[in-house]
């Protein structure tokens, strides 16, 4: 979860998102790099001397100034194609769930050994224990194996939502009639949080997902079973 | 009288301006800019009609002097013709004026105004805060972020230390 006034990135559980957090700091580089340039030139353009405003035909400049931009959004392009094919590699899922929007919380369904469905509501303030925390903690969080492939099926029983888990590096879009799939693979046991990144109604800040990761051996145990 | 006074001293600005809107004024009527170029602005400091266009006599006769030789006109002639041909002179053109003053004004006293409009809302209009916002319970909350090594990487749990249960330094 974020800390308070947190700007940047949470720190990756995925090897996916430790790439993408990577990309991030290449591309936020070249925006700095873009954003100083103009501020530089706007800088020039209000503070200069000269007062000729007829000047037209700059074939060099304009070339230049053409090729660079499209050389930067190359240089741009390749690592996030490259993120992007990996995103969607074959990795093999040895688990997978389902997750449903619903307005305004989500239903979980673990259906591979057995049934077990339950919903996922957002904790009221008045239930809220000491050292909870507002608008993040839900009543029955979504236990997970670490280190192990993990795929989620994505739907919606009404409007759009999205289930998105920051530190994972995962959001994708709940959409009704049609079954979105994300995979995983969590490297660190915790607790994860995430919110509805789907506006959907009155309560779309009230509906957020945690993930509790455990290490596989006390997953397999069984008290993800045991209501 | 006040307006006029306020209306001039942001008329004169520093550099452009809007002073080709009362260039018809002064000419007693006629085109209005862009269509003509009487006053130099300074992107475009060669207007195409000269200032003065009805000479008295002895500036016709100056013109024609013109005609000649420029090294046979003495200083105060130079002047003269310049001034006939354009309004100002570049160090005139380019002035500063206490425009700013205005402007700085302006905009300090609507934040100000502002600043009251927030003060009257947090009295009167937003509701009592949540419960978890008191000292007590987002030491509880730190707490238990710690507890669950959150961001330990680069974030919040790597800057502090488990053994020593303090900070790091």
């Amino acid at each position: 979860m974020a800390h308070a006034a947190q700007v940047g990135l949470q720190d990756a559980t995925s090897p996916i998102m430790e790439e993408l957090i990577t990309f991030h700091d290449h591309a936020l580089m070249i925006i700095f790099l873009i954003c100083f340039l103009v501020l530089y030139a706007l800088f020039l353009t209000l503070t200069t001397k000269l007062t000729n405003t007829n000047i037209s035909d700059a074939q060099e400049m304009e070339t230049v100034w053409t090729i660079l931009p499209a050389i930067i959004l190359v240089l741009i392009a390749l690592p996030s194609l490259r993120i992007l094919y990996m995103t969607d590699e074959v990795n093999d899922p040895s688990l997978t769930i389902k997750s449903i929007g619903h307005q305004w919380y989500w239903t979980y369904e673990y259906t591979d050994y057995g049934g077990l469905i339950f919903s996922s509501y957002m904790l009221p303030p008045l239930f809220l224990e000491p050292g909870d925390l507002r608008l993040l903690d839900v009543d029955n969080r979504v236990v997970l194996p670490i280190e192990t492939p993990i795929r989620m099926m994505i739907t919606s029983q009404d409007v759009l939502h999205s289930w998105a888990v920051p530190t994972l590096g995962l959001k994708t879009d709940a959409i009704p009639g049609r079954l979105n799939q994300t995979t995983f693979t969590a490297t660190r046991p915790g607790v994860y949080y995430g919110q509805c990144s789907e506006i959907c109604g009155a309560n779309h800040s009230f509906m957020p997902i945690v993930l509790e990761l455990i290490p596989l051996k006390i997953f397999e145990m069984g008290p993800v079973f045991t209501l | 009288m006040l307006p006029r006074a306020a209306w001039s001293l942001v008329l004169r600005k520093g550099g452009g301006g809007r002073r080709g809107m009362h260039s018809s004024e002064a000419r007693g009527g006629g085109k209005m800019s862009p269509y003509t170029n009487c006053y130099a602005q300074r992107y475009y400091p060669m207007p195409e009609e000269p200032f003065c266009t009805e000479l008295n006599a002895e500036e016709q006769a100056l013109k024609e002097k013109e005609k000649g030789s420029w090294t046979q006109l003495t200083h105060a002639e130079k002047v003269a013709l310049y001034r006939l041909q354009f309004n100002e002179t570049f160090a005139e053109m380019n002035r500063r004026s206490n425009e700013w003053k205005t402007v700085m004004g302006c905009v300090f006293f609507f934040i100000g105004f502002a600043a009251l409009v927030i003060w009257w809302q947090r009295v009167y209009v937003f509701p009592p805060k949540p419960i978890t916002l008191t000292d007590e319970r987002k030491a509880q909350q730190l707490q238990r972020m710690l507890d669950m090594k959150v961001n330990p990487v680069q974030g919040l749990a790597s800057r502090w230390d488990y053994e020593k249960k303090q900070w790091k330094k």
